[in-house]
């Protein structure tokens, strides 16, 4: 084996629990080949079959309906079909308004979605609140809440519009590399302000739990134990 | 065995079988839970969070969760100008945005006192029942996917709204949000070859209406799964304010094209599809709106014949004559021919008072009670939705109903979230 | 007499309307009712009274049942006008299509204390329409409809703070709708 560009980092703590054999290494070098041969076909085979989830909250959700009905087919772009549950989807494509009250179902839907997954941000709505850009209640773009890869502008946008949109989605797949997205590189989170099950704000929670940790003795007693 | 203790008038289940008449004659306590439907589900109506209590699978109660769509459209109304709210209106109720948009104007319009020009009439008329058949196509098309038809039959009726909303988009440049209704009359006349077109389609819809009855109002398994299902009676319906083909399929022929007529519906011939003693279930609800979908296209076909001014060729020959002076008492192109009654400009003002004049959508009575107050804003707008009201009915219609049955009673009720919600 | 219309000139001086037919009907009931200008409705002017909110359930009731017969309650709505808190009840009638009413029950703010809501009775009891147009009211105008089996807000999340649609309403701007310092808020 030559040399070995990325090492892995063992963190202190860990040091007694985790040993690395020469195997990793191995495969992290032959990744490395691996990708140049299977990421354009890899690609290619994702960005062909790319499924959304039915996740449609206004007026956006009717053009996305025309898309996946016989007019303006969507499924000869690989949305064979739209899956109802996040676990079976790779896509939301936000279409409609978020509002406040929404947002905590939206942060949950897009959570469990599996990796690999991708965000069309649909109608002005999503991309910067719209035209509802100074009420209370709607969240100015869903940006702020999730990671978004397409922005797709419209007032809904035409069907033709999110086939548009599936296609840079798609040309944005096929530039990905597996090499990349096995370190965790294109992992990106859902932004939380709330933590919606106290309901306190994140800064809060994060003092809370500051707070907790101090007072507990220190891990000590770990070292101990595992020598 | 279980079976042997069953009393002689049940029937003989095989023997691997247990039945709830076992757990109840060995008073088991069986507990309710509480399951959440939530906001995002499949049956594409919007964001509707539903918290049922179950006993089994018989829904015992209903809470409904809305406002996950709440864009605070009526205090948008207070911080916009009338020219600016006009524009945005139409997302109240995006599947009938023409009839958001005429609410709104037609208040107005008896608040200021302004009289609209016959063809401005026959044009919002002609919109407005295009706009029904579409919305009503798609409530066909989504109530099959939410019975379960997912892939096969909603091709169909998507198909033809299509074509519908190729014309609509012709005239209005939209193909859903048309602020096309102004106050004061319509945005424009339609463009060349369209009333040839129109008149196409509505020869050969009645066809495609008998092709979709021929799918489903006989199908068994819709039979089964929409007869003596969420049965509404008359009294309940009045007394929840339901009104719509909800209310008309229970029994009251209530319908605010001819019961309040206005535009130009006196001179329109056409009936109103009233269901007594069908079951008032969601069978009949649907009888109703596939009913209402041949009449709106009878209406249609009588008003391209009698819109004064004719089609947009023979239009333009009669202004050719007169140059377009725009006299308003031109016989070539003033008075009933105009479409617009005064051209709007930003400063729009609505006169001082209080009105409250709906129209009737393809859910229900839909009107604004607008509070002005003389300056370009309004003080109030306060929106009257169908839905609103239909939904409020729903927590009555399921209980003891099966889970299945929930979507079935649900989407017969035909509710639009932002409806609900503004 | 000649001062007569120096004072209906005044825009503070309300002039007496004489009353309409259901606000004659009421007051032989026993009901007292005041007449406002009329509003418009689909059948040209409506008949607009305004009555006390200790009255409202008999007037609700009796102009439902009797023989007036307007049994369709279209919409509760609530208005904030600079000196009082409205809530607007439009009633119409199922059979009869010329028959139209709106009853307003008119509470002051100046007989609201600081910190407390305008109260109004609630006709859901015996009338389901009013439900959950009276929780919309609350939520967004923070009229308080005592009587009402399950007064929580209805459009906004259920731990909102404040009412939106009031004219002293100061949105909170948080990471979630921070920008546009210029916009209308």
């Amino acid at each position: 084996m030559a040399d070995i560009d990325t090492k892995i980092e063992i963190p202190e703590e860990l040091k007694s629990t985790v040993s690395l054999s020469n195997l990793d290494f191995l495969v992290e070098k032959l990744t490395k080949v691996v990708d140049n041969l299977v990421d354009p076909v890899a690609n290619w085979a994702r960005s062909n079959s790319v499924w959304p989830l039915t996740f449609g909250t206004s007026c956006c959700a009717i053009e996305m309906m025309s898309v996946g009905m016989s007019a303006f087919d969507i499924s000869r772009f690989g949305s064979e079909v739209f899956r109802a549950t996040p676990r079976q989807a790779d896509m939301i494509i936000t279409a409609g308004t978020i509002t406040r009250k929404m947002a905590p179902a939206l942060i949950t839907l897009y959570e469990q979605l599996p990796e690999p997954k991708y965000v069309i941000a649909m109608g002005a709505c999503t991309i910067t609140g719209g035209m509802f850009n100074d009420s209370y209640s709607v969240v100015q773009g869903v940006d702020r809440i999730i990671p978004v890869d397409v922005y797709l502008p419209g007032c809904p946008p035409r069907p033709e519009g999110i086939l548009d949109a599936l296609l840079k989605l798609q040309q944005k797949i096929r530039t990905e590399s597996y090499g990349e997205r096995r370190q965790r590189k294109y992992a990106q989170t859902a932004v939380r302000h709330v933590d919606y099950d106290t309901g306190l704000p994140v800064e809060t929670l994060q003092a809370l739990v500051e707070e907790a940790r101090e007072e507990m003795p220190p891990a000590a007693s770990n070292e101990q134990k595992s020598a | 065995m279980a079976t042997e203790n069953l009393p002689e008038t049940a029937p003989q289940l095989p023997s691997f079988v247990r039945s709830t008449q076992y757990a109840e004659d060995a008073q088991l306590k069986t507990d309710e839970m509480i399951i959440n439907m939530g906001p995002q589900h499949p049956a594409t109506h919007g964001v509707l969070r539903l918290l049922l209590t179950l006993d089994g699978e018989i829904v015992r109660h209903t809470e409904p969760v809305v406002g996950h769509l709440h864009r605070a459209q009526e205090w948008q109304a207070q911080n916009r100008t009338w020219y600016q709210y006009q524009a945005l209106i139409d997302r109240v109720d995006y599947l009938s945005g023409m009839f958001t948009s005429w609410a709104l104007a037609r208040t107005c319009e008896e608040l200021d006192g302004l009289k609209i020009p016959k063809r401005a009439e026959y044009l919002r008329v002609i919109m407005s029942e295009m706009n029904r058949i579409t919305s009503h196509l798609l409530w066909l098309g989504t109530y099959l996917i939410d019975l379960g038809a997912m892939f096969g039959f909603p091709f169909y009726p998507f198909r033809d709204r299509e074509k519908l909303l190729d014309l609509l988009e012709a005239v209005s440049g939209q193909r859903m949000m048309f602020n096309y209704i102004r106050i004061g009359g319509v945005q424009s006349n339609p463009p060349l070859g369209w009333f040839d077109k129109l008149k196409e389609f509505v020869d050969t819809f009645p066809s495609c209406i008998d092709d979709y009855e021929a799918i489903v109002t006989e199908n068994p398994i819709f039979l089964k799964r929409t007869k003596g299902v969420g049965v509404m009676s008359k009294e309940l319906a009045m007394s929840y304010g339901v009104t719509g083909p909800c209310l008309r399929a229970s029994g009251v022929p209530f319908d605010l094209r001819k019961d309040r007529p206005y535009s130009v519906y006196p001179e329109i011939d056409f009936k109103v599809i009233s269901l007594t003693g069908q079951g008032d279930d969601t069978w009949a609800r649907y009888i109703c709106r596939v009913a209402e979908l041949r009449e709106s296209n009878e209406i249609i076909r009588q008003c391209i014949e009698k819109i004064p001014g004719g089609t947009t060729e023979e239009l333009r020959k009669k202004r050719e004559e007169c140059k377009a002076c725009g006299k308003a008492d031109c016989a070539n192109c003033g008075g009933d021919l105009a479409i617009m009654v005064k051209k709007q400009n930003s400063g729009i003002r609505i006169k001082a008072g209080e009105g409250f004049v709906p129209v009737e959508s393809p859910r229900g009575v839909l009107g604004t009670y607008i509070t002005s107050n003389g300056t370009d804003k309004a003080a109030r707008i306060a929106w009257r939705n169908p839905s609103f009201s239909n939904l409020s009915v729903l927590p009555e219609l399921l209980v003891g109903a099966p889970i299945a049955d929930i979507m079935s009673v649900f989407g017969s009720i035909d509710v639009i979230l932002p409806d609900v919600d503004r | 007499m000649t001062e007569q219309p120096e004072a209906a000139k005044s825009a503070e001086l309300p002039q007496e309307i004489p009353l309409g037919p259901y606000g004659q009907f009421l007051k032989d009931l026993g009901i007292g009712s005041t007449r406002l200008p009329d509003s418009v409705g689909t059948a040209g002017k409506v008949e607009t009274i305004e009555i006390d909110g200790m009255d409202l359930h008999q007037a609700m009731k009796s102009v439902r049942g009797s023989e007036t017969r307007m049994d369709f309650l279209l919409m509760v709505s609530g208005v904030e006008t600079n000196d009082t808190w409205d809530s607007v009840y439009h009633l119409w009638s199922y059979e009869d299509s010329t028959k139209e009413l709106v009853v307003k029950v008119r509470v002051p703010k100046a007989s609201v204390a600081e910190g407390k809501l305008p109260a109004v009775p609630s006709i859901t009891p015996f009338w389901p329409a009013a439900n959950w147009h009276e929780r919309e009211e609350y939520d967004l105008l923070g009229i308080k409809y005592f009587g009402h089996p399950y007064l929580r807000r209805l459009m906004n999340p259920w731990d909102w703070e404040g009412h939106p649609l009031r004219k002293d309403y100061k949105q909170p701007v948080d990471a979630l709708n921070d920008k546009n310092p210029h916009s209308m808020r």
